[in-house]
């Protein structure tokens, strides 16, 4: 059976990366906001802040143009999805692969944008270096 | 982006391989993204994934944008098991070994603050 014939077929469509993408997104979004707002999926409160009093990481300016603060790995492609960051870094892309879902359809994974990496090492954010460990899913 | 627990990023010594596993990592399933109208919905995603360099050196310097990487060319694999509750659907890759990315990289990166041009 095509895995786009199944009537859950929003599911069976479903290309791995394309969820991992959303969940970076929101991932990048969530640390950009409080917590509190956050956690709560409500709007930030009107109250301005800034970054310089937050330990989160700051976003690569000219990423952050379309609010999705990353890009695709590839040659002369900056991996860090963090700004003033110095550490360890890997990314990859256009992976290829398959799997099972619990309906026993065989669905591949990996799309050109199949997108995964990490950061480790120091970042400057609150008006002080921090250090941490963070990826891109 | 979140952030990695303890323990779930392991790089050898010399930086050429880096293992990192996360479990029930939190996340949006939303097979339509990017449309506009593309539905999300809660799920849970685990994972293991390996790089591992090639012996191909690679050198990325890009004043204007204030960032410098220096790796290796590398190869990546992934296995994960994805699992979205509300609509009782979980999928679960074939074993790490039988896949592949196109594109892989890993080494070391400064940017902004960090970064001072090659002289």
């Amino acid at each position: 059976m095509s895995s786009t014939d199944d009537v859950r077929s929003c599911c069976t469509r479903r290309i791995f990366l394309s969820t991992a993408l959303s969940i970076a997104s929101a991932g990048a979004v969530s640390l950009l906001l409080s917590n509190e707002a956050a956690a709560d999926n409500k709007p930030p409160h009107s109250k301005l802040s800034t970054y310089n009093g937050d330990t989160d990481p700051y976003p690569i300016p000219w990423l952050d143009k379309n609010g999705s603060h990353n890009q695709p790995a590839g040659p002369q492609m900056e991996p860090s999805h963090i700004y003033h960051f110095k550490g360890r870094v890997a990314r990859c892309a256009g992976f290829v692969g398959m799997g099972t879902d619990n309906m026993g359809n065989r669905i591949a994974f990996g799309t050109p944008t199949t997108d995964y990496g990490f950061m480790q090492g120091e970042y400057f954010a609150g008006r002080t270096p921090q250090t941490g460990a963070f990826t891109h899913i | 982006m979140v952030a990695i627990p303890e323990g779930g990023l392991i790089i050898s010594p010399d930086g050429h391989t880096a293992t990192l596993e996360m479990k029930d990592v939190a996340v949006v399933d939303q097979p339509k993204w990017p449309a506009l109208d593309a539905v999300g919905m809660p799920a849970t995603m685990s994972f293991r994934m390996i790089w591992k360099a090639t012996g191909e050196k690679v050198i990325y310097d890009d004043p204007q944008k204030q960032f410098r990487v220096e790796g290796y060319r590398a190869t990546a694999q992934l296995e994960a098991q994805v699992e979205v509750p509300l609509i009782g659907f979980s999928w679960k890759s074939d074993p790490l070994s039988e896949s592949s990315a196109n594109f892989a990289i890993i080494g070391d990166e400064v940017n902004g603050r960090y970064y001072k041009p090659m002289k």
